[in-house]
């Protein structure tokens, strides 16, 4: 006990029953603006903050926490819980978690204040930030997303873990006024209060009705870590169960009455415009098809089922116009970036004088590395169901962020928000595919189309992306040029550190060293180009983990160090780093030259989302030159852990999805359009070619890290640093061409 | 109009015979846990069983499939207490998104029932599906330990 918050509590009596807690976090606002601005206050020292949210306890002793993060794997709805269950001291068998559904009604001030307003007084304090405080979490709840590594860090820490200790303030306030004793003398287990002297005990389902009616308390003792119970343990996730027995409804499976199918084909280069559809008569006469439509970035077919639709829609014959970016190549973007680097650059990071320090350093190492656009290739393509009924227009889809999601409907059909309804649901993967913001473009364009189908063929409408639609219609993890040149003291340590790329960052931490170099200048040019681009697992630190750790084990190289200690004698001796550097270097039984096998051992650590990731993996070549990634270990300071299990399941999954990308991925540009369009041409990892994960997550006390992103970044220069003990080293990716 | 025996039920349905089977099962019957991935056989989440034998779905046309025995991950889901194979999935903790899981179930479960205790060597061979979320190790650990019990 002891740690004390001061945080903008909201409470009440539920309807039908039951205590109601949220909490809106101050300066929650930060979260809506533009990612790069915020990331950038962050890093000069002030934190990101909470959401807002919902507990309810009802009469029957149960917890329901209404969960606004939505589930494409990453199980972050079961560690919300847990911080929950353990907070508010009940057992994990009393917790039910619900999606909390995309109504303005959670979020909009207009709801809530009225319900604070009458219900609760507002502790004094706060009494002139509950207009605009409230309607932050109002502007928070419309954008805020399932992405960025965000809901257990934010979300569950910052926000659920007060409304919980609060809750349980309350809830022990309520029996210490019914039985006339002090809240000291009570104690709480499985969610029952206990007046130990007496033996008197009442359920938390007993006392919500008198604890909804006290204030909230503006200060909250939280449990200490000792005393956890619920926060550690390898729960089983919620969603699982129903995974397995294939009972979790994803948008695909969307089922409305008199339902038709649309399928949607690409019109080649980004930007370009159907001129006319010439065969439509034709396509008309089709089995089961009643329309044809040129919408947004497609043309498209609504048929009785999704595979005649699929077939019709092939079978379009169709003309576009001009567009200057029919010639736009991979090789003509990778010139102009090229010459960008060449041009004038902005600083985005400087210590020391890299200039002076170039002057007199003697041995200089020069490195020029890059990496692919890359599609997001979600299991489950993009696909929405929109329809008509009570008057409203309901549109069924998997998406990270629904109220988003819900606005976006509502403003392609002109309707105001309450007349569209958001369902949504689980996600066949998202990776930033399914959020509401990109980098240049929108994502959301695949609900656009469906809502234009919608509203085109005034039929309740299923769209479906095919896979070759989905691989060329994306928000492309940027393609990024990216120059290095560091100079070596004669101990072989670095003096300097000088790197330049192409495009901002969105977030300035992920292109900076985090070794300790006396002179250091990271530089970029470059605006986007004109291929559409958005966010992509790990997001920057994609690529410039990559460049990073590829271009220090080049230095260690030079200097003729093991890569490991090398890094090791730059980091502080208790940096995260070098905490989990010695820890999978221990696991991997590290060692610097290949075995007579011929498997060599590659090192990389990557400090992204607020977790820390080492990696070590053990490659060989066979006798073509194809690598072999056999194992990899992984050992990862996020703080303290809610659910290790799922922290390896992620992190896991992170390195086979950052492997697919580093060995096969990369979309190519030709005419102004992707060149790839399947899983045949667009490769992934499969169970064969899936090295043994071995992940260990370090013991820590320290602040919570994000884990749904952490485990990509490092694998790729793990990869790539051991492949250069085995022959050339890898600066271009993928490494299979 | 063909005739499908799907999980022992018959169903005569108003199809191409060209159909994929997929889209006969996902949209003419409703049975939607078998999923679609690529369309052209790649990723292995529309896998379903033909009289024993693990086929893609989205590339194997309902004419092919008339007069077999076709089963579907319904026919695992549906009882009450969980198949064992169903049963080591949820002991490792095996789905991530979950969306390529009824196809990779489907492709174990053939792999199971031709070869009780599997090597490492025989489920990379047998396992060409596709999980973006990366859940092979767990899908390894699920196998091996349901092997002998299917």
């Amino acid at each position: 006990m002891g740690i004390t918050r001061r945080g903008l509590l909201l409470s009440g009596a539920a309807v039908g029953g039951g205590l109601l807690l949220g909490v809106a976090g101050l300066g929650a606002h930060l979260a809506t603006h533009n990612r790069l601005e915020h990331q950038r206050k962050s890093q000069s020292g002030s934190k990101g903050q909470s959401l807002s949210l919902w507990i309810r306890i009802t009469p029957d002793n149960e917890v329901v926490l209404l969960v606004p993060h939505t589930e494409m794997g990453q199980g972050s709805q079961t560690g919300l819980g847990q911080i929950v269950a353990e907070e508010l001291d009940v057992d994990w068998e009393q917790m039910r978690i619900e999606l909390a559904p995309a109504e303005v009604a959670f979020a909009n001030g207009a709801a809530l204040e009225p319900f604070i307003r009458e219900q609760v007084s507002p502790p004094g304090w706060a009494e002139g930030m509950f207009q605009n405080g409230i309607h932050r979490i109002a502007d928070l709840m419309s954008l805020q997303m399932t992405g960025g590594s965000t809901a257990i860090r934010g979300t569950g820490w910052l926000s659920m873990r007060a409304a919980a200790a609060a809750g349980r303030a309350m809830l022990m306030q309520a029996a210490a006024n019914e039985w006339s004793v002090d809240v000291q003398s009570l104690s709480t287990a499985g969610g029952i209060v206990e007046h130990q002297d007496s033996g008197r005990k009442k359920s938390y389902g007993d006392l919500v009705a008198a604890a909804s009616k006290l204030d909230a308390p503006t200060e909250v003792d939280f449990k200490d870590i000792t005393q956890y119970r619920i926060i550690g343990q390898a729960i089983p996730r919620i969603d699982v169960e129903s995974k397995v027995k294939t009972q979790a409804i994803y948008g695909i499976d969307a089922d409305v009455p008199d339902m038709k199918y649309a399928a949607v084909a690409p019109i080649g280069a980004f930007g370009v415009e159907i001129d006319s559809i010439d065969n439509d008569d034709e396509i008309l006469k089709r089995r089961g098809v009643s329309g044809v439509y040129s919408i947004d970035k497609g043309v498209a077919v609504v048929a009785d089922n999704p595979w005649r639709a699929e077939q019709a829609v092939r079978a379009l014959k169709y003309s576009a116009k001009a567009h200057d970016n029919k010639a736009v190549s991979s090789e003509s973007l990778e010139a102009d970036q090229r010459a960008a680097l060449a041009g004038e650059l902005s600083t985005l990071f400087e210590k020391g004088d890299v200039g002076l320090a170039m002057a007199d350093a003697g041995n200089q190492v020069n490195a020029e590395y890059f990496v692919p656009y890359l599609a997001h290739a979600t299991m489950e393509p993009m696909n929405a169901t929109v329809w008509q009924q009570d008057g409203k227009m309901h549109v069924q889809c998997g998406v990270q962020n629904p109220l988003m999601a819900r606005k976006k409907a509502a403003k392609v059909a002109s309707l105001d928000l309450d007349d569209v309804v958001l369902h949504p649901c689980t996600m066949g993967g998202g990776f930033g595919r399914r959020v509401g913001v990109g980098i240049t473009n929108d994502p959301l364009d695949w609900l656009q189309q469906a809502v234009q189908l919608h509203q085109e063929s005034g039929e309740a409408v299923k769209m479906t992306w095919s896979r070759e639609m989905d691989m060329r219609t994306d928000v492309y993890r940027p393609m990024v040029l990216a120059q290095f040149r560091a100079g070596l003291e004669n101990d072989g340590m670095p003096r300097f550190w000088d790197s330049r790329h192409y495009l901002a960052t969105q977030d300035v931490a992920a292109p900076a060293p985090p070794y300790r170099i006396e002179h250091v200048k990271v530089r970029h040019a470059g605006e986007p180009q004109v291929v559409p681009t958005g966010f992509w697992r790990s997001v920057d630190f994609s690529q410039h983990g990559f460049f990073v750790e590829s271009f220090i084990d080049e230095l260690a190289h030079a200097a003729s160090e093991d890569p490991l200690t090398y890094r090791l004698k730059l980091l502080g001796v208790n940096s995260s780093e070098a905490r989990a550097l010695r820890a999978v270097a221990e696991m991997a039984a590290w060692r610097s030259e290949a075995d007579a096998q011929g498997r060599a051992m590659g090192v990389s650590v990557v400090h992204s989302f607020g977790t820390t990731v080492a990696q070590v993996a053990e490659v060989s070549r066979d006798a073509s030159g194809m690598p072999k990634v056999h194992r990899v270990w992984a050992a990862v300071d996020c703080g303290l852990a809610i659910n290790p299990q799922s922290i390896q399941a992620q992190v896991a999954g992170g390195i086979h999805f950052g492997l697919s990308a580093a060995l096969y991925g990369k979309c190519d540009i030709q005419g102004g359009a992707v060149v790839q369009s399947n899983y045949h041409d667009y490769r992934m990892v499969k169970l064969a070619d899936a090295p043994r994960v071995e992940v260990k997550v370090l013991a820590s006390d320290g602040e919570i890290g994000g884990i749904g992103e952490v485990g990509v970044p490092p694998i790729a220069p793990a990869v790539c640093n051991a492949l250069a003990l085995l022959g050339e080293r890898q600066r271009r990716l993928p490494i299979v061409v | 109009m063909v005739l499908l025996s799907v999980n022992g039920e018959s169903h005569q349905i108003d199809v191409e015979p060209e159909m994929p089977l997929l889209w006969a099962l996902r949209e003419e019957l409703g049975l939607r846990g078998t999923k679609f991935g690529c369309g052209i056989a790649q990723c292995g989440a529309c896998t379903v069983h033909v009289d024993g034998q693990a086929v893609r779905s989205c590339s194997f046309p309902v004419a092919a499939a008339q007069g077999k025995d076709i089963r579907t991950i319904e026919s695992l889901s549906a009882a009450d207490t969980p198949h064992q194979l169903q049963e080591a999935w949820i002991k490792h903790q095996v789905p991530q998104c979950g969306y390529c899981q009824s196809g990779m179930q489907m492709a174990a479960l053939a792999l199971l029932q031709q070869n009780q205790n599997p090597s490492d060597e025989d489920i990379d061979i047998a396992m060409t599906n596709i999980c973006r979320c990366g859940s092979y190790d767990a899908v390894r650990a699920a196998i091996k330990d349901a092997a002998g019990s299917i």
